[in-house]
């Protein structure tokens, strides 16, 4: 019997040893993972890295257009559904900005989810050994212009309460920063990127970078963003000098530069801010001031239509409808001529060189059918006429409320209620705090 | 490593050396009856021997056996009996009932048993008859409703094809699986429950087209309640660590019927009954003044009203859709017997049921084989085979976001609504909802088909015998695939389909679950004071399940193809795990009176963030028989237990909680990869339990009084839960090991004779248990789930030092506790009574005390202005009652968080048997007659108490205008042949 159990033994520990080898890790069979991307991406992974966060640029991406015409008094969103768009928005009577709604947790997540790509991006192409480093040089300037992007647009809505710019540990984030070191990241961020751009060699496909998706291309739209963060830090001879590096042209059409575009294919999307014509129920219409403070000529009125019936809600209402974004598929501009037309008027006003800055202007008034500038050639008559031009040019384009704090007019924004307010800045989500 | 399996079982068989067979040389005959009631299926054994045979169903046998042989005479619910045959060749064997369960054999590891009275633990045992022999419910998870001592069961809905939550002692998990395993002869049998996509349309749950709230039925469902011999239940880790890291639910072992030696019994039954709902909540009868402040122009209104009244078209909807009657029937042809070497069950059963709801019903077709074949005296073979299939449908009931759901829809339409099609059969739209229910239920589909085959084989190998040792190889395993197809068609001319157009979603779901157990068995008897049973073995489990979906809209009218249709949208959802485990255990059987049990079990998941890892789960148990210790003199008390045990178990994480997706994006036609919102933890470690549980058992009056009393507490550690991190790490929500919780609880049993003459006998048990739960400790902040409408209508909330199933809510002042889903006690009640041996009445009464659900069922009523008791006063002066329960929302919700205590006769049934027929190839026919769910006295406002609406996961007792659950009665008739 010994015998015997000895062979058992000896039988069961072979089994055992067995079957301690058969161990296994599918992996994730339903997705990608982050896992798998950082070991040593594919050109083609690193390719649909670049796509995705192209893709994910435009989540989210109308409850940052509406928060900031809201406040910025360029428009309302009517909405059956969700009445906060005219009570927190407005300030209605005692309603104020909450951290833990839509309007801002929605549009922060989903930037900082492409700030997050961008990061995944990035590693992926450094401990990639199957592209060269031309290409690993071409994404990951790609993916620092992305991130400074978008954090900057998040910056536009928390404003001195800042942002997180170290994010790439989720278990332990950077701290958040204040708006002039926030800047100051984000201009640096730029900065590195455009250094990776130099020499780096371009080989994955863009969308909605007509013209610009070599790295000359790239850099210039690095550049042009480049210089919306010098005019937010109020460093003017750097922001003619970022203009000259960008795509900027007196010459040029005002919409050579950089959108976001849409499609009907599956898993594509539509473009989120077009609201049908005449719609009732879901509405986006203009503040009622743009048609009244526009000047007789000016073909930026067809920017806000004509409705055949006016529409109001909730105490505010206006006949016409914001269309700007005229079909499912229009594409939403991240940057362009026109606002960098704008950006050279302003810089050289600020330094005082009024003969460019009127000249600037006046391409932008001579385009829309406007006559040359008449009024007084003034810094703080310019800075007027600048900033009414940005209004009208950059339209529900996401510029209006922050013109108006840059230059600490909040104030003369118009009141539609009593006890509606202008809000600064929005409160951070309550899961950052 | 299967071809090296094969090997190693080849090799074990060729060094087996047959024992050759005893000789006989006398023959047997014999009749094994109780209190003069003829004993089926009982076993004689003859001791020292393998050879067996079964009694028929008029309690006969015959057996070949040697002069002097000792016949040991053993049946489910009867004391043991051992005979001597010197000089007998026909035998009177009367059976006593065993009604405090001593000898009724329990399994404690993957390859051994022992009988109860030297168990460790409180294992609950639900025989044939207490499980389908009263009062048959339409599925097997159905029929286990008020049966189990520590348990809480809840229906997911009332629609046909079964589907219940159900939890052994408390919570035992968050976000991870709550259910107990379910093995069957050896076979782990998936339960998942797959969702046909209905979220697509009800836009039930955030995103996506499946979801928890479509109440899909588990697929538990699909084995016969009829196949089934036994179940045991093992209730925690301290019963079931050796199971390991699929235990932490509890397990649930079925042991189907398997044939025996002797002559071949044919059994055909058939049922034949009907269904009623259990309860019509009524609707509000409205008059001009009243349909004039529904939403709309109060003139139209008026006229509408006016225009219905005088032409008679007042309806009461909710009666006209679900009160109905449908027929339900059974059919069951079952044969069993077998020779001395080869035993074989057979069955082959059909039902359908239909529902109270047009176009909905369950049927189940199945067919067993059970096989045990003896190669030799020391190679024993068992097969067993069963093939199921299965169509439900299942109407579209429950939470809804988009007003198409029955219940939704019907609470906002008043009963002068006009929804009859015309004369060419077109619905109108309802201008009082977005859907009209009589059209949706006319032309809608949903439906579950399942096919399935479940096979299992056991062997079991002497590899030596001795007088004092036996070592046997038992080896398990089993194979369980099924194919799931769900069909949802929503035909363009819907009234809710004006944007989609009609939408098809099919859905196709292949698993396959496989799992094995190879053991070494040794007993070592070294004196008649010590019996030792030491066992070490290897498992492993697999599962492969692959769900392709496919959601088209924009359908060509009058198609369901998903081809024929203008968008489509796929979603393939793939997971796959692989656990293995070793286990180790010993059982010491000391001088006839003391029971100690140890274990280990090593296991490892594909599952967890480290694969290799083996996490340890020992266990440990010890039983002390007083009275056969002679510290207590035989007496009064015929047996008195003390006995202790603990163990632990795990859940694993959910598949693919330990990886960080990237989700797919498209633009303009750049595939596009972008991080997904949810961050998994490359570092999860499963959920692990330990449970310490003892008791006191004690059975007196020659085992007519049985007491059965357990203490428990279960420790759960690092359970796991979905967080939201800051938004700026990329994420939304991040799977972590969050906390610890705690259960404990008492349970308390009692069997007793009370009645015991000749022409009557009265068996009874009863059982009371309770459970409360804490959560010891969270390291993130409170988390709610499970909600409809969060505080305003009341939501679970998980919170340190609070209860696990606390429900908070808004209370007048603030938030605060409302109340809990844990119930204060329940008990059930279990009698037989047998009149003149021939005629049987049986019933179970179920108690529930206490707990909370969330009803919204009833406050969707008012929202919708359609609640009966919407005109009554209210305690404000000159306010309705329903605008005094619309003026507390948003401010108290204690109207939705409401008590759902209920007593329940869950089945009774009478039963009588002809055992005297003039035709001799039939022996014997029963006829009876029952009723299930007939009697519910409650206050809850809902459609029924039992109710679990957001499916099988933590948040059970969620009601919300589901399919109404339904009481039946039948008619039986069985013939023995």
């Amino acid at each position: 019997m010994k015998k015997n159990i000895k062979k058992y033994s000896i039988l069961f520990a072979a089994a055992t040893l067995l079957f301690a080898g058969c161990k296994k890790d599918y992996g994730d069979l339903n997705n990608a993972t982050i896992q798998d991307l950082s070991k040593n991406a594919s050109q083609s992974e690193l390719n649909n890295l670049v796509s995705g966060t192209e893709s994910g640029m435009r989540n989210g991406l109308n409850f940052y257009l509406d928060d900031v015409s809201i406040i910025g008094r360029e428009g309302y969103r009517f909405s059956g559904s969700e009445p906060r768009y005219v009570l927190d928005l407005l300030g209605a009577n005692s309603a104020t900005l909450s951290g833990s709604n839509f309007y801002i947790t929605f549009p922060w997540a989903a930037r900082y989810a492409v700030v997050k790509n961008c990061n995944i991006l990035i590693q992926a192409a450094n401990n990639s050994t199957l592209i060269s480093s031309a290409q690993k040089k071409g994404y990951i300037g790609f993916a620092r212009t992305i991130k400074a992007y978008q954090l900057l647009l998040n910056l536009n809505l928390t404003y001195t309460k800042g942002i997180r710019v170290d994010v790439a540990n989720p278990d332990h984030l950077g701290p958040f920063l204040t708006y002039t070191n926030s800047l100051a990241a984000i201009t640096a961020l730029l900065d590195s990127a455009k250094s990776d751009f130099s020499g780096a060699s371009i080989s994955f496909p863009l969308a909605g970078f007509a013209g610009l998706d070599d790295a000359a291309g790239l850099t210039q739209f690095n550049r042009a963003l480049a210089a919306r963060v010098s005019v937010y830090q109020k460093n003017w001879q750097p922001a003619l000098d970022n203009l000259n590096a960008s795509f900027f042209s007196l010459t040029k059409n005002f919409n050579t530069g950089v959108f976001h575009v849409f499609g009907t294919g599956s898993g594509d999307q539509l473009n989120p801010v077009f609201i049908p014509q005449n719609q009732s129920g879901e509405q986006r219409v203009a503040h009622p001031t743009f048609a009244t403070d526009i000047e007789a000529g000016d073909d930026r009125l067809g920017k806000a239509t004509l409705r055949t019936s006016p529409a109001a809600l909730s105490g505010l209402s206006s006949d016409r409808d914001v269309w700007i974004y005229t079909s499912s598929t229009a594409p939403v501009g991240i940057i362009r001529n026109e606002e960098l037309i704008l950006i050279y008027a302003e810089a050289n006003i600020q330094l005082n060189n009024f003969v460019e800055g009127v000249k600037a202007i006046n391409v932008i008034r001579n385009g829309h059918g406007l006559g040359n500038y008449a009024g007084a050639v003034t810094q703080p008559a310019l800075i007027t006429e600048m900033l009414k031009q940005r209004r009208y040019s950059l339209f529900f384009e996401g510029h209006r409320w922050i013109d108006m704090r840059r230059y600490d007019l909040l104030g003369t924004l118009p009141i539609d209620r009593t006890g509606d307010d202008v809000w600064t800045e929005f409160p951070l989500p309550v899961t950052e705090q | 490593m299967r071809n090296k399996l094969l090997f190693i079982i080849g090799w074990l068989l060729v060094t087996i050396i047959p024992i050759s067979l005893f000789a006989q040389n006398k023959t047997v005959t014999g009749t094994v009856t109780s209190n003069n009631v003829p004993v089926q299926s009982a076993t004689i054994g003859v001791k020292n021997s393998s050879q067996a045979v079964a009694s028929d169903v008029n309690g006969k046998f015959t057996i070949s056996v040697p002069d002097n042989a000792v016949l040991i005479i053993t049946a489910l619910g009867y004391r043991t009996q051992t005979i001597n045959t010197a000089g007998a060749s026909t035998l009177d064997i009367k059976l006593v009932e065993d009604v405090s369960r001593l000898d009724e054999v329990v399994v404690t590891g993957l390859a051994t048993s022992v009988k109860r009275k030297n168990l460790a633990n409180a294992v609950g045992v639900i025989s044939s008859k207490e499980l389908n022999g009263t009062a048959p419910a339409q599925t097997l998870d159905g029929a286990l409703e008020g049966k189990i001592s520590g348990a809480y069961i809840n229906s997911n809905s009332g629609a046909p094809g079964g589907g219940v939550s159900v939890k052994l002692r408390g919570v035992t998990s968050i976000y991870g699986n709550t259910q107990p395993l379910y093995v069957v002869d050896g076979v782990y049998v998936d339960n998942s429950a797959t969702s046909g996509g209905l979220n697509a349309v009800s836009l039930a749950g955030p995103g996506g087209s499946q979801s928890n709230q479509d109440n899909p039925s588990s697929r538990i469902a699909d084995i016969r309640a009829e196949d089934i011999e036994s179940i045991e239940i093992l209730k925690g880790a301290s019963a079931a660590a050796i199971y390991g890291s699929k235990a932490s639910g509890g397990v649930i072992i079925i042991t189907t019927k398997k044939g025996k030696q002797g002559k071949t019994n044919i059994t055909l039954s058939q049922d034949l009954g009907f269904l009623k709902p259990i309860k019509l909540l009524g609707t509000r009868q409205f008059t001009a003044e009243t349909a004039a402040t529904l939403p709309g122009d109060p003139a139209s209104l008026t006229a509408a009203f006016n225009a219905a009244q005088s032409a008679g078209h007042i309806y009461d909807y909710e009666k006209e859709i679900y009160d109905h009657t449908p027929l339900t029937r059974n059919t069951l042809l079952s044969m069993s017997g077998g020779s001395d070497k080869t035993g074989f069950y057979f069955s082959v059963a059909q039902k359908k049921d239909g529902g109270i709801v047009d176009r909905t019903g369950y049927s189940n077709t199945s067919v067993r084989l059970n096989l045990d074949h003896k190669i030799t005296d020391n190679i024993k073979i068992g097969i067993t085979t069963n093939y199921v299939n299965s169509s439900a449908d299942r109407g579209i009931f429950g939470n809804d976001n988009a007003g198409v759901t029955t219940g939704i829809a019907l609470s906002s339409t008043p009963d002068f609504a006009q929804l009859h099609p015309d004369a060419k059969g077109i619905y109108p739209d309802n201008p009082f909802a977005a859907s009209n229910p009589l059209q949706t239920i006319a032309l809608m589909e949903n439906n579950e088909s399942v096919n399935r085959f479940i096979t299992g084989a056991n062997l079991e190998i002497t590899l030596q015998k001795s007088s004092h040792s036996n070592t046997k190889f038992i080896g398990r395993g089993g194979v369980d695939f099924y194919n799931l197809q769900t069909t949802v068609l929503f035909p363009s001319v819907l009234q809710f389909e004006s944007v989609n157009k009609g939408q098809s979603i099919q859905g196709s779901t292949k698993n396959l679950s496989t799992n094995y157990i190879l053991s070494l068995v040794n007993t070592f008897t070294p004196s008649d004071k010590l019996t030792l049973t030491s066992s070490a073995g290897v498992t492993q489990e697999t599962g492969n399940y692959n769900n392709i979906l496919d959601v088209a809209s924009q359908v060509i009218a009058g198609q369901s193809n998903v081809d024929q249709a203008g968008a489509l949208n796929v979603t393939q959802l793939r997971t796959k795990y692989l656990n293995s485990g070793i286990f180790i255990q010993e059982e010491a059987h000391i001088i006839n009176a003391i029971t100690l049990t140890g274990g280990l079990r090593f296991d490892r998941s594909s599952n967890n963030g480290n694969v290799s890892k083996f996490y340890l789960y020992p266990k440990a148990g010890l039983s002390w028989n007083l009275v056969d210790m002679g510290i207590i003199k035989p007496g009064l008390f015929e047996s008195v237990k003390l006995r202790a045990a603990y163990g632990q178990a795990n859940n694993v994480p959910a598949y693919g909680s330990k990886f960080s997706a990237l989700g797919v994006s498209n633009i303009t036609g750049f595939p596009g990869l972008l991080v997904n919102t949810q961050a998994g933890d490359a570092n999860i470690k499963p959920e692990r339990q330990t449970e310490f549980e003892t008791g006191i058992d004690f059975s007196l009056l020659k085992g007519r009084l049985g007491f059965e009393l357990s203490y428990y507490k279960k420790n759960i550690f690092d359970f796991l839960l979905l967080t939201t991190p800051p938004p700026s790490s990329g994420f939304a929500q991040k799977w972590v090991n969050a906390g610890d919780l705690t259960n404990h609880g008492f349970e308390l049993g009692l069997n007793a004779r009370p009645v015991e003459s000749k022409n009557i006998v009265w068996n009874t048990s009863v059982n009371f248990w309770l459970n409360r739960s804490k959560v010891t400790k969270l390291i993130v902040s409170p988390v709610q789930l499970g909600s409809v409408g969060g505080v305003l209508l009341g939501t679970y909330q998980i919170e340190q030092g609070k209860s696990a199933t606390q429900i908070i809510g808004l209370n007048g002042q603030g938030v605060g506790v409302l109340g809990d889903a844990e119930p204060t006690f329940q008990m059930n009640s279990y009698n037989e009574v047998t009149f003149f041996q021939k005629l049987s009445l049986r019933f179970l009464w179920h108690w529930k005390k206490g707990g909370q659900n969330v009803d919204v069922t009833q406050l969707q009523n008012v929202f919708g202005s359609t609640d009966v008791d919407y005109d009554k006063p209210s305690s404000i002066p000159h306010v309705p009652h329903g605008v005094a329960q619309l003026m507390k929302v948003g401010s108290d919700a204690h109207q939705t968080v409401e008590t759902s205590t209920y007593l329940r006769l869950r089945e009774i049934g009478l039963y009588y048997t002809i055992n005297k027929l003039p035709v001799s190839y039939i022996k014997s026919i029963t006829v009876g007659a029952s009723l299930n769910n007939y009697i519910t006295i409650t206050k809850y406002k809902g459609y029924d108490p039992e109710v679990s609406n957001f499916g099988t996961g933590f948040s059970s007792g969620v009601d919300i205008d589901p399919y109404p659950a339904t009481k039946s009665a039948a008619f039986h008739v069985s013939f023995n042949f």
